[in-house]
């Protein structure tokens, strides 16, 4: 009988070639452009017509519900991005006044809550240090949103790229599950992980902050050298772009290295001779989680600023924004999880009979 | 409240009688509430102006929460207008804009702090829950509680599940400090996956750059601060004895004895459940490391699960497993202590069968994990009133 055939089949060869199969798999995934959101690049930037507008602001109207684009309008979207960020520098000038905000990983809710506290975009000019996607259960929604205000009102948001807007993590971390589970399957992932590429990596504040997702690296001592910088891939694994990507301060001095055998660390006298060398007056960065949503260190030279609160819809963080007002005045706003009627706050797990 | 019983959402399945208290909800509410300065004068909204706030606030729906927000700031109020005074937190510097000291005001916390008890005979079982450790606290375990160890990113340090025997006085607690006393401060060995290309990097690069100024030379391609960054614990709960007079009360090693499978596949009657995690770290990204614990009480009997999961991603799978049973009428505790571990990629070749779709979700999955991890190490203890 042809079953019994099939069970001759030794496992181990089996096996094998299935996990062949899914590396190929894999690596097809991993292939960057693969979406064709930059296949037909605009050369100069494009103004956008009353149509685009017009379209735009649906998509925006239908997203602050807490609803899915289509996979063709995400398509239609990411081009249009890729036409907005492209032109962007590694190191974004913003102008004051600006809020800036750290890691938001898909707590759509609570975005919609910081909006509120912070006062709606466009009437006020936001910065955000990356982190959208990931660990929240609406990553899609918040990062079209995003996007979308991205492309709307290009001067009055900017959204840098954080260590989460990768292919790599974002397969590890939720996106990438959420993609497949919303769509059916990967191709919304890719075309914005095909975008992350194109999201500059710092933004300069009025030339006085500077404002990225991580930290330092050792291999850049001036804000010129990170302009300097292909950032146009994915996040690499090694070298100064993953470095601002993904590095932390630390108390002690000089740089470290993490016991993990992988990654910086920063303390206070690197991050006052970089402050000094680029006449700077403060580091924003997010990356880290922080009980009160920020988090002074190095005696003021840097920031932490992280905008999830209750983080992983369990650790009861506050967040926080820092509003730079024109004359650089800083005021840092808190902010609870937003609580939504008929909803409990808290993830209460049932009662199972675990062994 | 009078809505009291609104917020009581009953479920009743397989034996299982909880009641799921929204409690947590409104006391946040009242406290956020009671956070905003009852200075600023709240100022109308125009809506009509902003269409896309208009939207906001459909979205929002409750009387409550439009109320907060109109206390909080008008969106449309300039820049410079008093009116933009939220500095609600003691913690914030004086407000930039007239100098003012912001008044402390109660601190909100999430989800509420839940302390639930249940005595069975001479057993008190409790359990405590709170939010991650504030600075203040992360402070005093960094430099004092914990000095030495760069401390994971989420501490529940105030979380604990506690097993007490009354008259006895003997108790069995399972708390985060406890458990990260255990982390060692040594190099655990363990590197992340691409660890040695991202040192082989910079030592070339140090090596180009000899003859140049350059941030990096080899000392400081060491590491410096050695611990264990996987915060492996063997945890095995805390016990402490407070009569004066008393007996001590030991485990006696006994391998051979079983925790009693099937009196605990029975469905009786959860009375009692709680699940929490201790401590979590992501590992920046690199895999997690958690230690979570979970207790469920019957009538007769109870069992504790605290498991130690870690996945460093193409590396390694390591969870440590230790159970508490007590059966109550017979006044005997068995603690059992498991440990699992392999190679990332021997677990990641036996996903296929479950999880399909996603070849990394089955190693998300602590129960996955450990039914298709090797056993390293059983170890079972017993001890009897």
């Amino acid at each position: 009988m042809s079953t019994e055939v099939d069970v001759d089949v030794p496992m181990q060869d089996a096996e094998q070639s299935d996990l062949d199969l899914e590396l190929e798999l894999e690596d097809e995934l991993m292939k960057p452009g693969s979406s064709g959101i930059a296949d037909h690049k605009s050369a100069e930037p494009v103004k956008l017509t009353t149509t685009s507008i017009g379209q735009l602001d649906a998509w925006i109207e239908k997203l602050v519900k807490c609803e899915v684009l289509s996979e063709d309008e995400v398509a239609r979207l990411c081009k249009m991005a890729v036409d907005v960020l492209q032109f962007e520098e590694n190191v974004q000038p913003v102008n004051v006044p600006v809020t800036i905000c750290g890691d938001v990983h898909g707590q759509f809710h609570d975005l919609i809550e910081l909006f509120k506290i912070g006062g709606p975009c466009p009437d006020t000019n936001y910065l955000f240090m990356g982190d959208y996607v990931d660990r929240g259960y609406y990553s899609v929604e918040t990062v079209s949103y995003l996007v979308a205000m991205k492309v709307r009102y290009p001067s009055r948001i900017t959204i840098l790229r954080g260590n989460h807007e990768s292919r790599q993590i974002t397969q590890v971390y939720g996106f990438y599950d959420e993609c497949l589970r919303k769509y059916g399957s990967a191709s919304v992932w890719k075309m914005f992980t095909d975008l992350f590429d194109y999201f500059p990596i710092t933004a300069l504040v009025d030339n006085q902050i500077f404002c990225l997702h991580g930290g330092l690296s050792p291999m850049i001592e001036t804000v010129d050298q990170v302009r300097d910088l292909n950032r146009i891939q994915e996040v690499p694994h090694e070298g100064p772009m993953c470095d601002l990507l993904w590095s932390d301060p630390d108390d002690r001095g000089g740089w470290g290295i993490s016991p993990r055998g992988a990654g910086f660390t920063f303390g206070q006298d690197i991050s006052e001779q970089f402050n000094h060398t680029n006449n700077l007056s403060l580091i924003a960065r997010a990356h880290q989680l922080v009980m009160e949503g920020f988090s002074w260190s190095h005696q003021q030279n840097v920031i932490t600023i992280f905008s999830a609160p209750n983080y992983c819809y369990r650790c009861g963080n506050q967040a926080a924004i820092m509003e730079v007002d024109e004359n650089h005045n800083r005021q840092l706003l808190q902010y609870d999880p937003s609580i939504r009627p008929g909803e409990p706050t808290v993830t209460r797990k049932t009662p199972d009979y675990f062994l | 409240m009078a809505n009291n019983e609104e917020n009581r959402d009953i479920r009743s399945r397989q034996g299982i009688n909880t009641i799921i208290v929204n409690s947590a909800r409104n006391m946040h509410m009242k406290t956020v509430n009671a956070r905003i300065p009852q200075k600023s004068t709240p100022q109308p909204l125009s809506q009509q102006q902003n269409p896309q706030w208009n939207n906001f606030m459909v979205n929002r729906g409750t009387q409550n929460t439009s109320t907060i927000h109109q206390r909080f700031k008008s969106p449309l109020a300039p820049r410079t207008q008093s009116t933009r005074h939220v500095c609600n937190n003691p913690n914030n510097p004086p407000c930039a804009h007239c100098g003012t000291t912001i008044i402390p005001s109660p601190k909100a916390f999430m989800p509420l702090e839940d302390n639930p008890e249940i005595i069975i005979n001479n057993w008190k079982i409790s359990t405590k829950k709170k939010p991650i450790l504030n600075s203040v606290e992360l402070e005093d375990w960094e430099n004092n509680k914990l000095k030495g160890l760069a401390l994971p990113e989420m501490i529940f340090g105030n979380n604990a599940i506690t097993i007490q025997n009354i008259e006895k006085d003997w108790t069995l607690q399972f708390n985060t400090l406890d458990a990260l006393k255990m982390v060692k401060l040594e190099d655990s060995g363990i590197r992340v996956s691409y660890s040695n290309k991202w040192l082989d990097a910079k030592k070339n690069n140090a090596t180009k750059n000899s003859n140049q100024k350059s941030d990096i030379d080899e000392s400081s391609l060491k590491i410096v601060h050695n611990y264990d960054w996987t915060y492996t614990t063997e945890y095995k709960g805390t016990i402490k004895q407070n009569s004066k007079d008393s007996v001590e009360y030991n485990f006696q090693r006994d391998d051979e004895v079983q925790l009693p499978i099937d009196k605990l596949s029975r469905s009786d009657k959860i009375l009692f459940f709680d699940d929490m995690i201790l401590f979590e770290d992501e590992l920046a990204d690199n895999g997690i490391s958690v230690l979570n614990c979970k207790i469920r009480v019957m009538d007769e009997r109870l069992l504790l699960l605290s498991r130690f999961f870690l996945r460093v991603d193409d590396v390694l799978i390591r969870v440590i497993d230790t159970r508490i049973y007590v059966e109550f009428d017979e006044n005997i505790i068995i603690r059992e202590f498991k440990k699992y571990e392999d190679q990332y990629s021997s677990v990641l070749s036996r996903h296929r069968l479950s999880h399909s779709y996603d070849p990394k979700a089955a190693l998300r999955d602590s129960n996955w994990v450990v039914a298709n991890s090797p056993l390293v190490t059983r170890e079972c203890e017993i001890l009897k009133f």
